[in-house]
């Protein structure tokens, strides 16, 4: 007989009090880190397509920035040509370094001459490529051959097939990128020489041909020199070069951004009524249990417990409490989130990834401190007003 | 032992009209004496306990035990007072329902530090055996009887080897049978152990020899006299 078994004992007779402040402190932990949680996913996500972008700007036609990022953010397919030219104007700019032309194009929808349903195409040159080389050798051991691609994660080879069908002509997967929660997963990666060879030849294959317009291309990627703004660069290609907008990194998905930011704030206030109101019923049945304990808190104060004790058990079962429900609620939200990954997508209508694992072990300790905190707090009054009492007040009846 | 000096207490019960359940009370009890305090219903005697206790403070007044003035004890102290010199036997059931009468026998001793688990829990199944429950060591409060009960809080005041045993109207509640099984197993602990016995009780007490009889009405010790 200890003072662990006597909180464990005292937690396990009354089953609806405990499961009260159980199901309180899952609330107060699963709502602000289950939110927390899917929104710095959505953040996490973004920041990974940013860092795979591996570019300082990304030049689009004028009037397809919200297009272009809607087929990385979520891989709905999204077409959008310039002049070739720009490529060497904006390459003759001062300050850039390096620029790297892609297509973006898409395959058929319901067609059985692609083995995907408008699947967003991105191909690029190898010859001038920089953001894609650095996965290729990761991931896939070197650069792309003739009829080669490079999938995103959710990229597949059809079953009864052993190469990928677009417009007819069949492709072979080398590998699949790691999963980014975003559009990037459900695109295929290829070169110009690929992407043509498959246009030349679905005037015969397909059922509908793949039009690429000549001297076109869909997006610039630029790289700047050392110590060069990029906010300079794109002013200067906004005065300079008609015709285009060049997007610096930490402009793209501004509106996601935006809008995560806004569903942060409605929920963050839905989410301090709710703990308001947790609190509020937790400290209920805290009084309510110690009004009921309060022969039994007496007789132990008689038997020569010190109101410290006592104090300090009943805090020390809200703890246990708090920290069991809290554990609990972080862990079903992450299951949720883990089975549920792709309604969260489809429903929130943002990218999703699992936050990196420092960010998790940081949200997963505030959540439990947050519970812990909260159910403390509710119980703390209750607790300490039941210890003041004199032992003969708190066993009369 | 302890010494109640000019003694009040006074209840705020509904913040209009106090009571006064001791009036300028002055009791002085010596090591090993048993004593019975009796009257008649809101005469004071279970306020005299809890005063001599330190279950409640006096409005006026000193309680002494040892020559030391209880109240000028931080808590933690008084407490301490009360879990090493003090067993208590309540009128009311005061077992924790969550414990088995073994863990409520030995719940005064997780007040303390590091007791040795092993031999207080033997010492535990041993007065446990005395008062005749050996065969209940691992039964709930509510799977026994209210004398067993009665006996199980009984095994519970001597855990500690107390050197005052506090009786608050022990037998109310049981029947006459029970009753003097347990005003026997108070006597045999006053006898074999010589532990000082303060026992409330509103019946007229037949008594252990020489048991010190107080009789107390409004508050105040009316007739003092020896069984």
């Amino acid at each position: 007989m200890n003072a662990a078994r006597l909180i464990y004992r005292n937690i396990t007779r009354n089953g609806f009090r405990s499961g009260v402040v159980f199901c309180s402190a899952l609330l107060l932990a699963a709502l602000p880190f289950g939110v927390t949680f899917i929104t710095e996913g959505g953040r996490a996500s973004l920041q990974l397509v940013l860092d795979r972008l591996g570019a300082d700007l990304l030049i689009v036609p004028e009037g397809a920035e919200m297009k272009v990022e809607t087929a990385l953010l979520m891989g709905k397919p999204a077409q959008a040509w310039m002049p070739l030219e720009k490529l060497a104007e904006i390459a003759r700019l001062p300050g850039v370094a390096r620029v790297s032309p892609q297509l973006h194009l898409a395959t058929l929808s319901g067609a059985s001459c692609c083995s995907a349903s408008e699947m967003f195409i991105v191909a690029y040159d190898p010859a001038t490529d920089f953001t894609l080389r650095p996965w290729l050798d990761q991931q896939s051991g070197g650069a792309l051959g003739p009829g080669e691609v490079l999938g995103g994660s959710q990229v597949t080879v059809p079953n009864e097939r052993a190469n990928i069908l677009v417009y007819g002509s069949p492709v072979r997967l080398k590998g699949n990128l790691a999963r980014s929660g975003t559009g990037l997963d459900q695109t295929l990666f290829m070169t110009f020489q690929t992407a043509h060879e498959i246009a030349r030849m679905s005037a015969t294959r397909a059922e509908q041909e793949l039009v690429v317009p000549t001297n076109q291309i869909s997006a610039i990627l630029l790289k700047l020199q050392p110590g060069v703004s990029p906010r300079d660069v794109a002013a200067r290609i906004g005065r300079e070069v008609p015709g285009v907008t060049a997007l610096q990194s930490p402009e793209l998905f501004r509106g996601t951004r935006r809008g995560l930011t806004g569903l942060l704030r409605i929920i963050f206030v839905v989410l301090a009524l709710v703990w308001l109101l947790s609190v509020a019923v937790t400290g209920l049945i805290f009084s309510l249990a110690a009004h009921e304990r309060r022969r039994e808190l007496g007789v132990m104060r008689a038997l020569g417990s010190p109101r410290s004790v006592v104090f300090r058990l009943l805090l020390a079962e809200a703890v246990v409490l708090a920290l069991a429900g809290a554990a609990s609620g972080i862990a079903l939200c992450l299951a949720i989130a883990f089975w549920f990954r792709e309604a969260i997508v489809f429903l929130l209508e943002m990218p999703f990834l699992f936050p990196p694992p420092a960010l998790l072990a940081a949200l997963i300790a505030a959540g439990l401190l947050v519970a812990l905190l909260s159910v403390v707090l509710a119980a703390f009054v209750p607790a300490w007003r039941i210890s003041r009492m004199e032992p003969a007040s708190a066993m009369r009846e | 032992m302890f010494d109640l000096k000019q003694v009040t207490k006074t209840y705020p019960l509904d913040g209009t009209n106090p009571v006064t359940a001791v009036r300028e009370l002055s009791l002085s009890v010596k090591r090993g004496e048993f004593v019975v305090i009796t009257g008649r219903s809101g005469s004071g005697k279970t306020t005299v306990l809890n005063l001599i206790a330190g279950l409640t403070r006096p409005t006026a007044g000193c309680v002494e035990l040892d020559g030391v003035d209880l109240w000028s004890l931080p808590d933690r102290q008084q407490s301490a007072m009360r879990n090493w010199k003090m067993g208590f036997v309540f009128q009311f059931p005061s077992l924790l329902p969550s414990l088995t009468a073994l863990e409520n026998v030995l719940l005064p001793m997780i007040f303390r530090p590091a007791p040795d688990r092993g031999e207080v829990a033997d010492q535990a199944a041993k007065l446990l055996e005395m008062v005749g429950l050996a065969d209940k060591l691992t039964a709930l409060p509510r799977q026994l009887s209210a004398g067993q009960q009665q006996r199980v809080v009984i095994a519970r005041s001597l855990i500690n080897e107390p050197e005052i045993l506090m009786a608050d109207e022990p037998t109310s509640n049981l029947d006459d049978q029970t009753e003097r099984e347990i005003m026997a197993t108070f006597e045999q602990i006053h006898s074999l152990r010589g532990v000082t016995v303060v026992m409330v009780t509103h019946s007229h007490y037949p008594g252990t020899r020489g048991a010190r009889i107080i009789e107390m009405a409004e508050g105040r010790i009316v007739k003092e006299s020896r069984s």
